[in-house]
């Protein structure tokens, strides 16, 4: 239960930030979508959690947040390549200056907490 | 092709996506997967819980990428108002007959229910019309004339009904 709940959250707070996520992976050069889910088990985020990815690139494609391209991959088929726009690009600087702020400011709600752990 | 991919294929015809655009999502997609196997990654691993429901995911990439064509609600719209104006007009145009048969004072014209002859008098007040006795009766019980305009009366009122609500502002659905 406890386990479900904390999945929970998880999902729910990787929601907000995926986006950004995903502008900062293509910041690094464009990628096709496995490409950015392998970028980003790279970096650490494993699972995206209740979604995927495919759904939020329709989305930052719509928006303009994302330019597209096809072109063939590493000996493999054509893929649908994606890269940050100039509004891409404004987006994730807002993005991360949003979730800093946001951190700083949880860090220290929870920074007074003590977590003790009795065996 | 992986069986998840060929349920998003059909759930987006379905959804009227355009075939270059569910074909080059269906190819990427499959790729991907294809990819992501070679290298020990599930399916599951790869698109989370979307993986359980190819129907809802479909749905979701192609909504949030606003290629679900939204024309069709419209046209159904447009065809539904043509629909309602043609039995408004019906109705009125059944009503106002009804109205002038009722005020020339004309023989009352009603339908048989048995196979009677009719009357002599009735072949005589109408010169220029003689029905076959088989299927008409003078009738003063049920004239037609009354029954057309009580249904017309009807029918006018339930189109007002259709009308009073069809202007209603309708609330827009939330995205998937």
């Amino acid at each position: 239960m406890q386990c479900m709940a904390n999945e929970g959250r998880h999902s729910q707070m990787l929601r907000g930030v995926l986006d950004i996520c995903l502008l900062a992976v293509l910041d690094a050069g464009p990628a096709y979508g496995y490409e950015m889910t392998k970028r980003l088990r790279e970096r650490g985020l494993a699972s995206v959690g209740e979604g995927s990815i495919y759904p939020l690139l329709g989305r930052l494609e719509r928006d303009g947040l994302v330019e597209t391209y096809r072109a063939a991959s590493n000996g493999g088929p054509q893929r649908k390549y994606y890269r940050p726009s100039s509004t891409g690009r404004l987006a994730l600087a807002v993005g991360v200056s949003e979730w800093r702020a946001a951190r700083d400011a949880i860090d220290a709600v929870l920074a007074p907490v003590k977590i003790e752990v009795v065996s | 092709m992986s069986d998840f991919v060929e349920q998003c294929r059909t759930e987006w015809k379905r959804l009227g996506v355009p075939d270059s655009m569910a074909e080059e999502m269906a190819a990427d997609l499959a790729s991907d997967i294809r990819e992501a196997e070679a290298d020990g990654i599930s399916i599951e691993e790869l698109l989370g819980s979307s993986a359980s429901d190819p129907r809802a995911f479909a749905a979701s990439w192609a909504t949030e990428r606003g290629i679900v064509p939204v024309r069709s609600g419209r046209a159904n719209r447009r065809r539904g108002r043509l629909a309602l104006i043609a039995f408004t007009g019906v109705a009125a145009t059944a009503l106002i007959v009804a109205a002038l048969l009722l005020a020339t004072g004309e023989p009352k014209v009603g339908l048989v229910t048995s196979g009677a002859t009719p009357p002599p008098h009735f072949l005589g007040a109408t010169a220029s019309f003689v029905p076959p006795p088989s299927r008409v009766q003078s009738s003063a019980a049920a004239p037609i004339e009354w029954i057309l305009l009580c249904l017309a009366i009807v029918a006018l009122g339930f189109s007002a009904w259709l009308w009073s609500r069809w202007d209603r502002p309708r609330v827009p659905m939330a995205p998937a």
